[in-house]
């Protein structure tokens, strides 16, 4: 068949999975602590295995997150935190150690620090954070310090990736090189990290991936008209 | 078509924002209560190239793979833990919980609940009781003869008799504080129950480490900012709306697709 169709169909497939990103950044505007994802795109080339040595196609390659600092808004909460700059809180969870940058904390009922799924926040030294009931007058200071009274309860980690990060659900990641701590890590506390979604850059590129399906159907639609031209005419002969 | 899914859950989780914010506005006059906030996550990834993979005989890795997110999902609706303004009231039994702190109340089968709200009176035979009739568990009853009573800031119940120039204190109003309030079960009528989350109750006297005090004649106002609240639904209804038109133009994909043929 057409090799223009092969192609068409590669980046049409990649459109699709292009409106899949777009929808699920949109989808999550409100989700605190969430970091955009964009789709990247690359050629390769396939062998046809015909005359024509080889077809060059588009198609999802890989994917990056935009990690840039989302808007940082103000809850008053005593255990909201929000990390200004590099880092992310760990989490220990079922699964094994988690980053995120989601700081919506709470006391379990035995005082330590968890996320509302029950995941225990790690401090710098990677063990969970216990804090003593009937506490007043807590505080959780720029670099993570936890205090009362002037006296140090201890201190929530921050962390950064050495090696790659892939993405978890709950607005979590998974660091699969492991982690180091964030010298000059700044926590800011009764906050909560927004998501950095951009509505407006988001709508941009649901229209131009819209556009661009539309455009690639018509392509099709060409190629199937000229080959049905192409077969009546030989017919026709 | 996943992105129609997609738009379809965080259309979802709009939607169920603004029913917790509608809900704060209704309450913005109920005595203590806290307003709830919605909070979010993401759905599981789709891997379909994980990054790590090992792309040749020399080690090098995907750096960072295709991972396909499927929409979002509500995490937690939590209470805000904050203190709502005091009223004054001048009521006798009208009582404010400055601080941590909640009333235990008995309820008619026996079981504990908790509550903020300190609008207290007197039933038939003189015991202390919520608007509903709830016995307090401290089990104060004022005696009939006693032509006044004062709360002190540290719970203490003193009734005052006719031509006695001190009073005779009848008992003390505890206040039970949690570990982790936010795991508290609502109930309705401004009660609360206690969770496996919230830990047990810990029942103190008023003022002392940790726990709030006690102030007569007043109540707490609802903490709901309204202010806030708005600028929520209206955030709120704008991120129904991206995700509304999301979904057109998967549909306007869909048929694109569909005119092929």
């Amino acid at each position: 068949m057409s090799n223009s169709i092969y192609a068409t169909l590669s980046r049409q497939d990649g459109l699709l999975k292009e409106l899949q990103v777009v929808a699920n950044n949109i989808a999550n505007t409100n989700t605190s602590g969430y970091k955009t994802d964009r789709a990247l795109f690359a050629e390769y080339v396939m062998a046809t295995g015909n005359d024509t040595p080889s077809l060059s196609m588009g198609g999802l390659a890989g994917h990056s997150f935009d990690l840039t600092q989302g808007t940082v808004k103000f809850t008053g909460g005593k255990f909201d935190l929000a990390i200004q700059g590099d880092g992310f809180f760990a989490l220990e969870t079922d699964a094994g150690q988690r980053l995120t940058r989601a700081g919506a904390f709470q006391l379990s009922s035995d005082g330590q620090l968890i996320t509302a799924d029950g995941a225990r926040v790690l401090d710098s030294g990677n063990t969970p954070i216990q804090i003593p009931p009937d506490v007043e007058g807590l505080s959780i200071a720029g670099d993570g310090t936890i205090s009362a009274n002037g006296q140090i309860l201890g201190q929530v980690g921050v962390f950064t990736p050495t090696g790659q990060l892939q993405r978890d659900t709950d607005t979590r990641f998974v660091a699969q090189g492991g982690v180091e701590a964030v010298e000059t890590a700044s926590v800011l506390q009764g906050a909560l990290e927004a998501s950095n979604v951009s509505p407006v850059l988001e709508m941009a590129r649901m229209i131009e991936v819209q556009r661009a399906y539309e455009a690639g159907q018509t392509v099709l639609e060409r190629e199937d008209q000229r080959i049905t031209q192409f077969i009546s005419t030989v017919r026709d002969r | 078509m996943k992105s129609l899914q997609i738009a379809a859950t965080g259309m979802a989780a709009q939607q169920m924002r603004v029913d917790v914010i509608s809900n704060n506005i209704a309450n913005m006059s109920t005595a203590a209560y806290r307003p709830r906030v919605a909070e979010f996550s993401d759905l599981v990834y789709q891997q379909y190239l994980t990054p790590g993979t090992l792309t040749s005989q020399t080690g090098t890795v995907v750096p960072a793979g295709i991972q396909l997110g499927t929409g979002v999902k509500a995490s937690t609706v939590s209470i805000e833990i904050t203190q709502g303004s005091m009223r004054q009231t001048g009521g006798e039994l009208d009582i404010g919980i400055d601080g941590a702190g909640f009333l235990e109340i008995t309820l008619p089968d026996g079981e504990s609940a908790y509550t903020r709200d300190g609008k207290l009176n007197r039933s038939p035979d003189g015991e202390i009781v919520t608007m509903d009739g709830y016995s307090l568990a401290d089990g104060i009853t004022i005696p009939s003869d006693a032509n006044r009573i004062s709360i002190s800031r540290d719970g203490e119940v003193v009734a005052y008799y006719d031509n006695q120039p001190n009073g005779q204190s009848i008992g003390v109003i505890s206040l039970a504080t949690f570990v982790n309030e936010k795991g508290l079960e609502a109930l309705g009528d401004n009660l609360f129950r206690e969770t496996e989350a919230s830990g047990q109750a810990n029942s103190q006297v008023p003022g002392s480490q940790g726990v709030g005090t006690v102030r007569q004649g007043f109540l707490e106002d609802s903490s709901v900012d309204v202010v806030k609240e708005i600028s929520d639904l209206i955030e709120a209804q704008r991120g129904y709306e991206l995700n509304s038109k999301v979904i057109t133009a998967s549909d306007e994909m869909l048929a694109a697709t569909t005119r092929l043929r």
